[in-house]
This record gives C-alpha cells, sequence and structure tokens, in this order.
C-alpha cells in the first residue's frame, strides 16, 4: 500500500486512463484534483467520484494541459486549497488523426504543446516543490510509441519520445533526493482516444490504472503496461532502420 | 415530389431475427435524413412500399416486407450529443443499447430501459416501444423518450413531444414504424451510482410461486424477470427461477466506481477465459436436436438452488441485462428452421389461470418451448402498447422445416393466443409472427384502432410504410 498520504494531482482526468488512476487514487483514501480541460465532462466525473465514494475526495480544476504557464500558479492554487501535493500523475494527452500524406505543423505543434511541453511544466513544477521536502512522487504516462518513429503519427511518437526523454533525466536529478520518478509506457489500452483504432487484445483503462498504481508502489523506473510490451517493444526497437523503414507496423 | 438521385438499392435476403421468417427485398441502407427522403420519394413514385428496419432484432416479421423495399437504418449511428450532467442524449436512429450505454456508463448513467440484447437499436425500441426487466416499475422505452423528429412518407419533418405533436409522440411510439421515420431522438438515461448491481437468484417451485415473488418484491426491486422451465409438469408446472437485482445507493458499492467503464460491462467474450463463445452454438444445437432441453432445463433449475445459497452476488449492468448476448448466435442452435416467439401480456386477475392453461396445451400438444421468461408489467401511455397491469410470458418455440409441423405450431399458438385474447390479453409486435388480423381490434379495442388508422392516413396517405406484420394484422 502507499505510504503517501497527501494531495494527488491527476492532469488529464475527465476520460481514460487518468480518469482511471483519479477514481482508484480517490478509492484508495486519497483526495484527488483532477484537472481537464472539458469543463462539463470533469464537473460530471468529479460528482461521480464522490458521490460513488459517498464522500467529497475529488475537486476539479479546469485546466488546458496546453496552456503551460499555467501550470505552476495552479499547482500552488491546489496546495493551498488541498494542502500539500506528494503524487503527480500527467495522463492528458492528444492523438488527432493523421492521414499519411498529412503534414500538418497545427497537429503537430499541439500534441508537443499537450503531450511534451505540458508534461514538462507539471513535472518541473511538482520537483520544485518536492526537492527540498526529500519525498514525492511523479508519474508520466507516455506510450509504448515512444520506443520507434513510425510511419502512422509521427507528431505524437515525438512528443512522447520528448516526454520520456525528459522523464529519464528528471528521475536522475531527482532519485537520489528520494522523489520517484516512474515513466509508464502503455501498449493498447481502450480509451475514448484510441475508439477509432479498433486495437486488438486492448485492455481496460481501469486495468491500466491498476497496473500503474503497482509500479508506483514497487518505486519502478519504466513499467510497461501490460508487462508483455516490454518483450514486443524489445524486438521492435532491435528492428534495423533498414528494414524497419520498409515495413507498414 | 421528384427524385434527384437514383436509389442505390440491393437485393438481399432479409429475415427475422428468429430467421424463421423472411424474404428478398430490395434495401438501402441510408446515412442521412435526406437520403430516406429521396428513398421515400422514388418508392411512392413506384406506388410501392417500404419497411423500416434498425438493428433486424424482432424476432417475427415487424422489420421486413417480402418482394418490397427494406430501409436498413443500422448505419444512422452516431450519437449527436450527451449531456454528462442530465445524462440526456441525442441519438441517431441505428444507435444501438450498446453503443448508448458504452458512451453513458463513463459518466455513471445507464440507460433507463434496455432490452435482453444491447443490439437493439434507439429507432426500433422506440417504434416497438420495447420493454426491460423493470417494466413494472418504469414502465417502457417511450417513456424515456423526451423528444424525436419524425419524417413522414409525404416528406415533412416533425418534432414531437409531450406536448408538441403529441399526438404522434403517442402513437409513433409503439406505432411499429407505421407513421414515419424516426431520424433523431432525445433519450434519457439514468444515475447509476456503481457499475454493478446486487442481484438474488430465487428459485420458484412453481407458476403460483413465481407470480407471489412478483407480486412481494416488485414494490421494492428495481429488476425482476423469471425464467420457467416449460417442461415442468405437475406440481412443478412453471417452476423456474427468478432474478431480482438492485441498485446501488450513493456510498454504498464504492469499489462499483471502478465499473463505470464500458469494457467492464460488456459480457465476457470467452467461456471459462479460454472457449470463444461464438463456437458454443453448435453444441446448443446438438443439445436441440437430441431432445435434451427437458434435462438442460432441470440441472439450471437445480443449479438455482446453489445460486441462492451465494445470493446476493454482484454482477455488472451490461452481464446482469444482455442475456441473450452470452452466446453469440445462439438463435442458430435452432436451425434449420429458426425459432418464434410468443409473448402473451395477460391482466394481472387472469395471470395464474392463463399462462398454466398455456404451459399445459403446449405440453398437451407435444410442443413445447425450450425457453420462457415471466416478467411483470405496467400499463404506460402510448396508443399500440402492448402492456398491462399485469404479466408477460415469454415462450421461444422451435420452428420445423416440415410444413405440416410448422403448420401445427402456428395453429398452436393461435389457439392459445384466443385464451388470451378472452382474458383481455395483449400482444409485442416485436414477438410476434403468428397473430391473424381479427386479433388487431381485439388487441387495441376499436376506438384505439380508429385513432391510429386515421393517423396513418394523415401522415402515410399513400400507405407507403408497411411490413409484412402490418400487412398480416391488416393495418
Amino acid at each position: 500500500m502507499p505510504t503517501r498520504t497527501g494531495t494527488c494531482i491527476v492532469v488529464g482526468a475527465s476520460s481514460g486512463i487518468g480518469l482511471a488512476v483519479a477514481r482508484r487514487l480517490a478509492l484508495e483514501g486519497r483526495k484527488v484534483a483532477m484537472l481537464a480541460r472539458r469543463e462539463n465532462e470533469l464537473r460530471a466525473q468529479v460528482t461521480l467520484v464522490n458521490d460513488a465514494i459517498g464522500q467529497t475526495r475529488a475537486h476539479a480544476y479546469v485546466h488546458d494541459a496546453a496552456d503551460a504557464n499555467a501550470a505552476e500558479p495552479l499547482f500552488a492554487k491546489i496546495e493551498q486549497e488541498l494542502g500539500q501535493v506528494d503524487e503527480l500523475h500527467f495522463v492528458a494527452g492528444v492523438m488527432p488523426d493523421v492521414r499519411p500524406d498529412e503534414y500538418d505543423l497545427a497537429k503537430d505543434a499541439l500534441q508537443m504543446q499537450v503531450n511534451a511541453v505540458g508534461c514538462i511544466a507539471w513535472v518541473n513544477a511538482a520537483a520544485r516543490r518536492f526537492l527540498p521536502r526529500k519525498s514525492g512522487c511523479i508519474v508520466g504516462v507516455t506510450s509504448v510509441a515512444q520506443d520507434r518513429g513510425r510511419t502512422g503519427k509521427p507528431g505524437y511518437h515525438a512528443s512522447k519520445a520528448a516526454m520520456d526523454t525528459f522523464l529519464e533525466a528528471m528521475r536522475n536529478r531527482l532519485w537520489k533526493h528520494g522523489v520517484q520518478v516512474t515513466t509508464i509506457r502503455p501498449g493498447f489500452v481502450d480509451t475514448p482516444m484510441t475508439a477509432g483504432l479498433q486495437l486488438k487484445g486492448a485492455i481496460s483503462a481501469d486495468k491500466a490504472a491498476a497496473l500503474i498504481l503497482k509500479a508506483r508502489d514497487r518505486k519502478k523506473t519504466i513499467a510497461y503496461v501490460p508487462w508483455k510490451w516490454r518483450l514486443i517493444m524489445f524486438v521492435i526497437r532491435n528492428i534495423p532502420s533498414f528494414v524497419f523503414r520498409r515495413m507498414t507496423i | 415530389m421528384t427524385t434527384s438521385t437514383q436509389v442505390p438499392w440491393r437485393e438481399q435476403f432479409v429475415r427475422g431475427w428468429g430467421m424463421a421468417v423472411g424474404g428478398p427485398a430490395r434495401v438501402f441502407t441510408p446515412t442521412t435524413a435526406e437520403q430516406i427522403a429521396d428513398a421515400f420519394a422514388e418508392v411512392q413514385s413506384k406506388k410501392g412500399h417500404i419497411a423500416l428496419r434498425g438493428s433486424g432484432c424482432s424476432y417475427g416479421d415487424a422489420a421486413l416486407l417480402r418482394d418490397g423495399h427494406v430501409l436498413d437504418l443500422s448505419r444512422m449511428n452516431k450519437i449527436l450529443a450527451f449531456d454528462p450532467t442530465t445524462g440526456v442524449a441525442r441519438v441517431e436512429p441505428g444507435v444501438t443499447v450498446r453503443d448508448l450505454w458504452r458512451h453513458s456508463i463513463r459518466f455513471g448513467f445507464w440507460p433507463k430501459v434496455v432490452s435482453g440484447t444491447a443490439a437493439v437499436s434507439m429507432g426500433g425500441a422506440a417504434a416497438m416501444n420495447i420493454h426491460g426487466k423493470n417494466n413494472f416499475a418504469v414502465g417502457s422505452f417511450g417513456e424515456c423518450v423526451r423528444a424525436f423528429t419524425l419524417l413522414t412518407p409525404g416528406g415533412q419533418l416533425l418534432r414531437c413531444t409531450r406536448e408538441q405533436n403529441a399526438d404522434v409522440f403517442f402513437a409513433a411510439i409503439s406505432g411499429f414504424g407505421m407513421l414515419g421515420c424516426f431520424t433523431e431522438l432525445e433519450i434519457e438515461t439514468k444515475r447509476v451510482h456503481s457499475g454493478r448491481l446486487r442481484v438474488w437468484g430465487i428459485p420458484a417451485r412453481d407458476l403460483a410461486h413465481n407470480l407471489q415473488i412478483l407480486e412481494d418484491l416488485k414494490a421494492e426491486a428495481d429488476y425482476l424477470v423469471s425464467w420457467i422451465d416449460m417442461h415442468g409438469k405437475g406440481v412443478a408446472l412453471g417452476r423456474g427461477l427468478m432474478h431480482r437485482a438492485e441498485q446501488f445507493g450513493p456510498g454504498e458499492d464504492p469499489d462499483g466506481l471502478r465499473w463505470c467503464e464500458p469494457s467492464l460491462q460488456d459480457v465476457p467474450p470467452r467461456l471459462f477465459g479460454v472457449v470463444p463463445k461464438g463456437w458454443l452454438w453448435p453444441g446448443m444445437w446438438t443439445a436441440v436436436k437430441l431432445g435434451q432441453v427437458p434435462t438442460i432445463n432441470w440441472a439450471k433449475y437445480q443449479a438455482g438452488f446453489r445460486e441462492a445459497k451465494k445470493s446476493p452476488y454482484l454482477q455488472s449492468h451490461g452481464a446482469f441485462h444482455f442475456l441473450l448476448d452470452y452466446v453469440p448466435r445462439w438463435q442458430w442452435m435452432t436451425k434449420p428452421g429458426g425459432l418464434i416467439q410468443f409473448q402473451p401480456f395477460v391482466p394481472k386477475a387472469h395471470g395464474e389461470r392463463v399462462l398454466s392453461t398455456l404451459i399445459e396445451r403446449c405440453q398437451q400438444a407435444g410442443m413445447v418451448p425450450y425457453l420462457g421468461v415471466l416478467k411483470r408489467h405496467r400499463p404506460d401511455p402510448f396508443l399500440m402498447t402492448h402492456a398491462v397491469d399485469g404479466y408477460s410470458m415469454a415462450m421461444d418455440f422451435c420452428v420445423s422445416k416440415n410444413a405440416a409441423r410448422r403448420q401445427a405450431l402456428w395453429r398452436l399458438c393461435q389457439q392459445l393466443a384466443d385464451i388470451v385474447l378472452e382474458a383481455g390479453g395483449r400482444f409485442y409486435y416485436a414477438k410476434d409472427a403468428v397473430l391473424q388480423a381479427s386479433s388487431f381490434a381485439r388487441i387495441h379495442g376499436e376506438p384505439t384502432v380508429r385513432t391510429f388508422a386515421a393517423l396513418k392516413q394523415r401522415l402515410d396517405p399513400e400507405r407507403l410504410l408497411q411490413t409484412d406484420l402490418s400487412v398480416r394484422m391488416g393495418v
């Protein structure tokens, strides 16, 4: 069981994996600040969590992860309103549809802004506070997509790789000071973001959340969710480029 | 009216869900209301007829027209809007029950009325005014429809609510697709505080016991449905297994929050996590052909006592409601003849007498339904409704390929229908395949039939909308 008892922040908590993580944190008895862009949906989810549990544990904060400058003041506001934060989950992410012949800067820039810059902003805000306290836990949800650049969604792969590398660097900075930084690389998960993709063998978002919190408790550095993706991605990472660029995966 | 484009009809064999009735038809699958209007106009100019079809889950001939035209609305399946605070969804007619709950359960909402299979379309559900296992408590599907837009055969778009065009509202819901085509519906869903239900299995010794349980529990239970072993004789006549389910209130099942996720509501696709359930029907087919249905029913009844011991247990909403989806293609076990379902609705006062007579008649005739399902109902305000203050018993019969045996089954059902009608009972057109035109007025009463005919004359004077069912019933 987690040793932490402070407030948790979940960025990207109105749907998918972020929502499932927030629900499980609330069920653990933690105070949870749920952050998301769509106010209606976020408030509905917060109400559902509190009603189901029968106690006010979840709190809604409307926030667009693309607005990186807002992270620092919002972090301060949450600590002021809900008490000291000792756990951050960055799960926000966007993955727009990209046609094979499409080179759209707006879409790629948005992915970099939300997935990568958003993550950097929140992790910085957390690190600044966790480091002097010599405690705290940062969980960043990247993707198996970060392991290789594939043809389908270049911007998505690049943004997740940026996020993943940033988290690794922060881990190397912070771990020796007692701050945990765990990177989660999910494979196929059934969420609204992947609804159109018909992913075979996808796990539920709740299952993914369970595995994420297990990785947190075991103080993992990098966790593939579920575990089999470590093997799959090991193979894929080791395909030489002259073969990989001819493949359709 | 003239048509601007040629409608791409394709020749196709269209069957009822029970596979026992059907025939060739020219089918078109529209994706917009304009395409429906084009199809209406084209067929009207040829003086033809059209049947409306959603997911094709009606057991009999309610969604087909032999040698006519059929509009397959299954591709108009977009959820246009969903309000996560109120749970009201605006949907196209081809959206299925499954599409709706997969969307709404994320926000802690579940459709108020669902059928035994999640494949049913919203348009079909409204047209047939379907009911669920909570009919005695919340009424029929129509009662959770807030508004709809109806495209009439004349090409007019009518917005209908309980206040606006109220006569059409109450008649198109339950009007089995005779007045127009739904192009958009507003459906209310209900708040659930957990993704799970508390379920009790209660063995019932005989029919009287079954009915007694329904009466005792109907004030407090959220859902009640009983499986009946139609082979039970003598003192065991009408024995079965009642299932009662209740929702959780706020804070009663915190862990159930995790089940407010679509992939945890789906009926599990594999048996014991290994055998794909799509492979089970040949086994069931063999059991039917070898005459082992009574043995299986006996075993199921006995298993009910074990289930009662571990009650109440927890089950996801999906797993409790969608029994018909547990075994994909289970209706194939009745191949090659297919199946028909006969579902009489009997007023409470005559319930026990009429239902026991029906079971006895089937047993005497040697044509015993392999499945019986008993439910409690209450009346609703829709014009052509099937609901009464009483009981319904759905009876599933295997149909033989042999013409004489098939006719004997139809005759038996018609005799059973007479018994039901004498007691003031009604029938449900989504399930029916056997009633005759003479029954129509007896079911609904002369004044109702006249009102319906007047509406039909007003909205569809050329009688464009027609199905094999409506022809059979002389509508």
